[in-house]
């Protein structure tokens, strides 16, 4: 089971959904959007969280789930390991991964100078359009753990790309 | 050489997904209802088992007569049980993993809601010929 899938297909089928449901099915209602796409990763980490645990041993605590993220299940999907994993112990994790793949090919705006208010507006649509694209990663995120039997919030924060951060907050 | 057994899947909700009777002998009315019934006892000791230990089969955990109920569970604390009176464990661990890949086959498929019951007529043939082969 498991068969190559041609990368650049994957990031031409993801920039498609995220633009069509934005511009095209909830045209003015980001938030529908939004959750939509989430929806769509929660299904697909549900899916994938069942076949990569397949055949490892199972978990015995909530640590040992959020390791798996980020070894096993991030090397599945992106080839590489999350770079950082921080957590409060008290429910809440951060994992950063210094080199997102899926937003290697986002353009990093740089501030203008004298921001006019005209391209400050510019550049907050650009933030809100990069954020729609992280919708979808943090539903994998959040299907795959809910699978784990870890209902949780997942967010992301991408202050500085190519960087990316997602929190998982589990509810207690 | 026949055979009783009988297969029921139940979800992380503990709402049977699926149940067929496996084995080779003549099916009786009474005792497809036992059977229910013997599994659906098992499942607390099931529950209390799961968390001591973090594989994935549990070999046999119950006792009724002179059958017996294995049990194996997945990732997403899926379980399967089987009530059988064979005592080829090697046979049923390899007929758990084949469930396995059944099974995750079917949650790959996106129309099926995960938690409902499994109504596909292709999984019914494969896992009764799995049964076949294994027990």
């Amino acid at each position: 089971m498991g068969r190559d899938v041609s990368e650049s297909c994957i990031d031409s089928l993801l920039t498609e959904m995220v633009s069509t449901y934005c511009n095209r099915f909830y045209a003015n209602k980001p938030e529908l959007a939004a959750r939509r796409i989430e929806a769509i990763g929660y299904q697909v980490g549900h899916q994938l969280s069942e076949r990569y645990t397949m055949e490892r041993p199972r978990f015995s605590d909530h640590l040992e789930a959020i390791k798996f993220i980020c070894k096993d299940f991030w090397f599945e999907l992106f080839k590489k390991q999350i770079d950082n994993l921080k957590t409060n112990h008290r429910g809440t994790f951060v994992l950063q991964d210094n080199r997102f793949r899926w937003l290697t090919r986002m353009s990093i705006d740089q501030s203008p100078e004298n921001g006019t208010s005209e391209e400050l507006s510019i550049m907050a649509d650009n933030k809100t359009m990069q954020s729609m694209h992280l919708y979808f990663p943090c539903g994998i995120i959040r299907g795959a753990l809910s699978n784990l039997g870890i209902p949780c919030a997942v967010s992301a924060d991408i202050s500085n790309l190519p960087a990316c951060s997602f929190v998982i907050r589990i509810k207690a | 050489m026949t055979s009783t057994a009988c297969f029921i899947i139940v979800s992380r909700n503990d709402i049977p997904i699926y149940e067929a009777e496996v084995g080779s002998a003549a099916k009786r009315e009474d005792a497809a209802q036992l059977h229910q019934f013997v599994l659906h006892a098992a499942l607390d000791i099931v529950q209390d088992l799961a968390w001591t230990t973090s594989a994935m089969f549990l070999k046999a955990i119950d006792r009724f007569n002179d059958l017996v109920v294995s049990v194996y569970v997945t990732a997403g604390h899926t379980r399967f049980m089987l009530l059988h009176d064979s005592r080829n464990e090697d046979g049923i661990k390899s007929f758990f993993q084949e469930v396995h890949e059944l099974y995750i086959k079917i949650l790959l498929n996106p129309l099926y809601l995960p938690g409902s019951r499994i109504t596909s007529s292709h999984f019914d043939t494969k896992v009764r010929a799995l049964a076949r082969k294994y027990l």
